[in-house]
């Protein structure tokens, strides 16, 4: 039987009247590579932060690895890496400092931190510029170093928020390597991106969130299966997201308004 | 195919401008967080209402006695007064003031005349300039009531000392924009204000001290300084006033000429803006010699007795304060305060005529010390930016994250205190031991005792501050009244245990009792911890959405 790497049950978070995720029912199973998609405000990086304990929800709850995320916050944490959005650098550190002191907080020590920064520096191609303050990174390097940080403690489940934003094609490639060799040793990698194309390479299983609500969960050959009227295996994600995200009509645009520009 | 929208003018876009920046501030304080600012603020209108109103006073006073008996040449003085204001202010304000990128209105269809034009009525919006207008029409005011004829020439040269001035202030406002999108530049010149603000104590030492060697060299200087703007504008208005028109022609063609220089200059940095001039400061990326992987024996860790989460913290603030100059001066300034402050009270100096005794002004500088160095702590987490996330992603307790972070400052403390004791001990003397014991025991009660509400208070209004910048940076406005109550009061409890042993006769009571107060202290903070983790945990949204943003 396939060990559950995510598990919630009715995770909602409401923000004063609004509903950001109403009531998600998310199953991971180990060594996936799942893609997490929605539109924009659907929901994803709520649901993210909830997952890595940045935000605590309203209902429902969580299970990580089998531990509950309530109850054992800290074990949980240890056994999770995680590349929030807007990355979350201390950025007054060089990329080499950033990384030691990430590694000390998920208690490595010290050589084992100080080797295996060198050694992410070194594959992220960081490590030309020691002495440059992340502040004075460009964005694609900054992503880069945070991927770094969130992988140095060999995490089984990583979380990615718009990992390859920013990111050169070059460097895009060599992380997706990784991540496709992460999985293969059993680490669950918890992606979002809204770039379609990127989530259909990588992904073998894809929820779609949609107004807070989970609107479609399973392997990209089940969504693609569920599609009627469509050809099955040549239909792409993209079709299949707005097939599902589209339907009320809402996130359709109504390009006769703007006649003015055309 | 889509329409082209039409020209808008200068003066409609002049208008948006203003339009724009007084919504950003508007905006800004229709945060929750930010309600006690729009107190603040209010307060900072009000003062600064009855300054420039006083001033206007002062300003129509003293035009009209220069004027009216006979002295029209001083009245450069009040000029001078004006120029030194409009020009100084608004560098001090580029570090205390709000932001308004005005480079960004280039996105938008302008020519570099409506640019320019823009620019210059920009700048007339600032404080200062508003300020010295007021003060201006105060001076033509009084100088057309003692002087009526004098009026047509007052307004020629008012009206010239105004364009020059409000050129001049966006021509340093460009360069300075320049000179201070270079992320070090920026923080070495946040470091310069700080010590030409600390530097204007000695001032006073030294004049006196030096004040009769200075003369003759000034008298030598002051002639020089005829040729300046302010200066030209008080020889103007005398020639006029005294039939002298070769005074009025040379003082108005001389600003005429600084006005003229000056709209060159501005006009050249307005047209490399308007060019697109790159300030970016983001270096092409150099390949360097591969690094050496470091082995396990190669890093010793001076930290081994702390946790390494703990050590991590500690290591991470050290590196914080080393690179944050406007900290880093904040430390240099306490030390340097004591010895200022050591001069001036304790009779060693030449000029002072009362000398404190070391058993109230050693007590006394401690307590000084404290209060400025305890300040930062209750908003630790001012810098940390996104960096907040990290300390919930990783598997650690809040409390370790506050003992790194208490610990560092309890080391910075301790090295300002023992700098600031060798000083006093060299240049005063120390007090007598029961007090000298009792100061020591007093201070572990007050920082210590702090600690606790410190934490709490950074938990409970955390505000974000930028690296090296003094602009638009603000404490919470409650985490400024929290620090105030609280050193109100551990001061008040420390100053009635000091003084109880004068009122009992027993030297070493105070000692007793703050030795007893300071392990109260230490058993609260420690009891404190956990729950400071747990409210951590409760404000995580809070503390990432204040720091994020």
């Amino acid at each position: 039987m396939t060990e559950t790497a995510i598990r919630t049950q009715k995770l909602s978070r409401r923000f004063g009247n609004l509903t950001a995720v109403d009531g998600i029912d998310l199953q991971v199973a180990a060594g996936q590579f799942f893609g997490f998609l929605g539109p924009n405000g659907a929901g994803k990086s709520t649901t993210i932060k909830m997952l890595t304990g940045l935000l605590a929800p309203t209902a429902g709850s969580m299970e990580l690895l089998g531990l509950d995320f309530a109850a054992h916050p800290v074990e949980v944490k240890r056994q999770i890496g995680v590349v929030p959005e807007g990355m979350g650098l201390l950025e007054r550190l060089t990329g080499s400092e950033y990384l030691q002191f990430v590694g000390r907080m998920y208690g490595l020590d010290r050589g084992t931190t100080q080797r295996r920064a060198n050694e992410l520096l070194d594959f992220m191609q960081l490590a030309d510029r020691p002495k440059t303050l992340i502040a004075d990174y460009s964005h694609g390097m900054q992503k880069k170093l945070a991927l770094a940080a969130a992988v140095i403690h060999g995490p089984r489940i990583l979380f990615l928020d718009e990992p390859f934003e920013g990111v050169d094609a070059l460097a895009a490639g060599a992380l997706k390597a990784l991540l496709g060799r992460m999985t293969e040793r059993g680490t669950t990698i918890f992606l979002t991106s809204h770039v379609l194309e990127i989530v259909e390479r990588l992904c073998s299983h894809v929820a779609i969130i949609h107004k807070g609500r989970l609107v479609a969960q399973g392997s990209l050959e089940e969504l693609r299966a569920g599609m009627s009227g469509e050809a099955g295996s040549k239909t792409t994600l993209e079709q299949v997201f707005l097939s599902i995200v589209g339907q009320d009509g809402t996130e359709r645009p109504h390009l006769e308004e703007l006649s003015w520009l055309m | 195919m889509a329409d082209v929208a039409g020209a808008v003018g200068i003066l409609a876009q002049i208008r948006l401008v203003a339009e724009v920046r007084w919504r950003i501030l508007r905006n800004g304080l229709r945060r929750k967080t930010n309600r006690f600012d729009l107190l603040g603020m209010i307060v900072l209108g009000v003062f600064s209402g009855i300054f420039v109103l006083g001033l206007c006073f002062g300003f129509f006073a003293g035009a009209y006695e220069f004027l009216s008996h006979g002295r029209p040449g001083w009245i450069a003085l009040l000029f001078w007064g004006i120029f030194v204001f409009w020009q100084l202010f608004p560098i001090f304000a580029t570090g205390f003031g709000a932001g308004f990128e005005f480079r960004s209105m280039l996105r938008f269809p302008l020519n570099l005349t409506a640019f320019y034009i823009i620019g210059l009525a920009y700048g007339l919006a600032d404080f200062s300039s508003l300020a010295s207008v007021c003060w201006l029409t105060s001076m033509t005011l009084g100088a057309a009531v003692a002087k009526p004829s004098v009026l047509p020439a007052m307004l020629m040269v008012v009206g010239l000392f105004l364009l020059l001035n409000v050129t001049l202030e966006r021509v340093i406002g460009s360069w300075l924009e320049r000179l201070l999108s270079r992320r070090r530049t920026r923080e070495l010149f946040v470091a310069l204000i700080l010590l030409s603000m600390v530097s204007l104590n000695l001032i006073n030492p030294i004049v006196n001290r030096y004040g009769a060697l200075l003369k003759p060299l000034a008298l030598r200087v002051i002639p020089y300084f005829s040729w300046f703007p302010p200066s030209l504008a008080g020889r103007a208005i005398a020639g006029a006033l005294q039939a002298h028109f070769a005074e009025l022609v040379l003082g108005s063609a001389g600003l005429l000429f600084y006005a003229a220089v000056f709209s060159v200059f501005l006009w050249r940095r307005c047209s490399a803006q308007y060019r697109g001039e790159e300030l970016s400061e983001t270096a092409a990326p150099a390949r360097v010699a591969a690094r050496r992987v470091a082995k396990a024996e190669d890093v010793p860790d001076r930290l081994s007795a702390l946790s390494p989460q703990v050590a991590a913290v500690v290591r991470k603030e050290f590196r914080y304060l080393m690179r944050n100059n406007f900290s880093f001066f904040t430390l240099i300034m306490p030390p340097m305060l004591v010895l200022i402050f050591s001069s001036m009270f304790t009779g060693k100096h030449p000029t002072s005529e009362h000398q404190i005794s070391s058993e109230m002004f050693f007590p006394g500088m401690m307590a000084y010390l404290i209060l400025i160095l305890m300040g930062p702590a209750y908003n630790c987490f001012a810098f940390e930016g996104r960096g907040i996330q990290t300390y919930f992603m990783v598997p650690l307790r809040f409390r370790e994250v506050f003992l790194g972070k208490n610990l560092m400052l309890l080391s910075v403390l301790a090295v300002e205190i023992g700098v600031s004791l060798v000083m006093l001990a060299w240049w005063l003397g120390l007090p007598s031991l029961p007090v000298f014991v009792a100061t020591l025991a007093a201070m572990v009660f007050a920082v210590v005792g702090q600690l606790s509400l410190a934490n709490w208070s950074s938990l409970t209004f955390p505000r974000k501050l930028e690296f090296g910048q003094m602009r638009g940076q603000r404490q919470s406005g409650m985490a400024v009244l929290t620090a105030f109550a609280a050193q109100i009061v551990f001061g008040g409890v420390s100053a009635v245990v000091l003084f109880s042993g004068r009122w009992t006769g027993n030297p070493w009571l105070p000692a007793e009792a703050f030795a007893l107060l300071a392990a109260a202290a230490v058993g609260g903070y420690f009891a404190s911890l956990d729950a400071l983790s747990r409210m951590a945990e409760e404000k995580r949204e809070t503390l990432i959405e204040a720091l994020c943003r």
